[in-house]
């Protein structure tokens, strides 16, 4: 089965992070992850579209299924905000220049299988994360 | 239910607030406020969150929810965190929330035992 999904949605207000949430598991459903997995994502999905509303104001989600000798999802989450500092110190727990517990980078990291984080202040910040289905 | 609806039910001395599926940020800040103020008007003394139907526990939603916590325990309330589905708390582990010091229950059967327990011990040794 070759399914293909793919998408992309503007995060500008609190709303789109529910928005983003809904199309997240829809697609994540959809290629066939289990309800765990699903969580996993579509709780990723959310720690970086409320950080891009945060910490950027606006900024863009994409996402896509990978469908080479290894099946998954894949997404993007792109801003052109301040950036983040330091992103090492970022990627720690607890570490956070906001209010917030500082658990949405590292947690991230943890709940999916891959995740490259592109930052350059004043420039902007990309996220992009993947989940296999089966590895 | 819709989407966004907070229900808050009063049985006895207990308040029982069934959180929607999947709320955005602002009914989950105002779901904190609501049930302050419930717990005040009813002279309420429990605290049933039921979380059943939520499929999503991100950091804010649980840092607002340990938050309303604290703050019932300020008021002299004691609160139970219900239903929290499987998933979920493989999820929020994961990403590293603890949710200490919340008293937790499998469902709202269960969490009402636990709050009439606690509140009856409370009662004696008064
Ligand atoms: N898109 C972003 N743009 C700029 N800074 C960001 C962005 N995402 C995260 N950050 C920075 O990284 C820190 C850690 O983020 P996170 O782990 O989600 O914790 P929290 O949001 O609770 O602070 C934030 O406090 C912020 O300084
Ligand atoms: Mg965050």
């Amino acid at each position: 089965m070759n399914t293909l999904c793919q998408g992309e949605m503007l995060i500008d207000t609190e709303n789109d992070i529910v928005m983003a949430r809904k199309s997240v598991r829809e697609a994540a459903v959809t290629l066939g992850f289990g309800v765990t997995d699903v969580t996993r994502i579509v709780t990723a999905a959310s720690e970086l579209t409320r950080n891009i509303y945060v910490y950027a104001g606006s900024g863009i989600m994409r996402w896509h299924s990978i469908n080479d000798s290894n099946v998954g999802l894949e997404l993007v989450f792109e801003d052109k905000g301040p950036g983040i500092i330091d992103v090492k110190l970022a990627m720690e727990p607890g570490y956070s220049t906001g209010k917030g517990l500082g658990m949405g980078l590292p947690g991230t990291k943890r709940l999916m299988d891959e995740m490259d984080v592109l930052s350059e202040i004043g420039k902007g910040t990309t996220i992009r994360i993947r989940k296999w289905l089966r590895q | 239910m819709p989407n966004g609806t907070v229900s808050v039910i009063k049985i006895r001395d207990i308040l029982l607030v069934t959180v929607p599926s999947d709320p955005d940020d602002i009914t989950v800040s105002e779901l904190q406020e609501q049930v302050l103020y419930a717990m005040e008007r009813h002279s309420a003394k429990g605290l049933i969150l039921d979380i059943s139907t939520v499929e999503t526990v991100d950091s804010f939603f649980a840092r607002t929810i340990s938050e309303t916590v604290k703050m019932v325990a300020l008021m002299g309330g004691l609160s139970v965190l219900s239903g929290m589905r499987a998933c979920v708390a493989v999820t929020t582990t994961q990403l590293g929330l603890t949710f200490e010091q919340t008293l937790t229950a499998l469902d709202v059967d269960r969490a009402m035992d636990m709050l009439s327990v606690a509140m009856d011990d409370k009662g004696d040794s008064a």
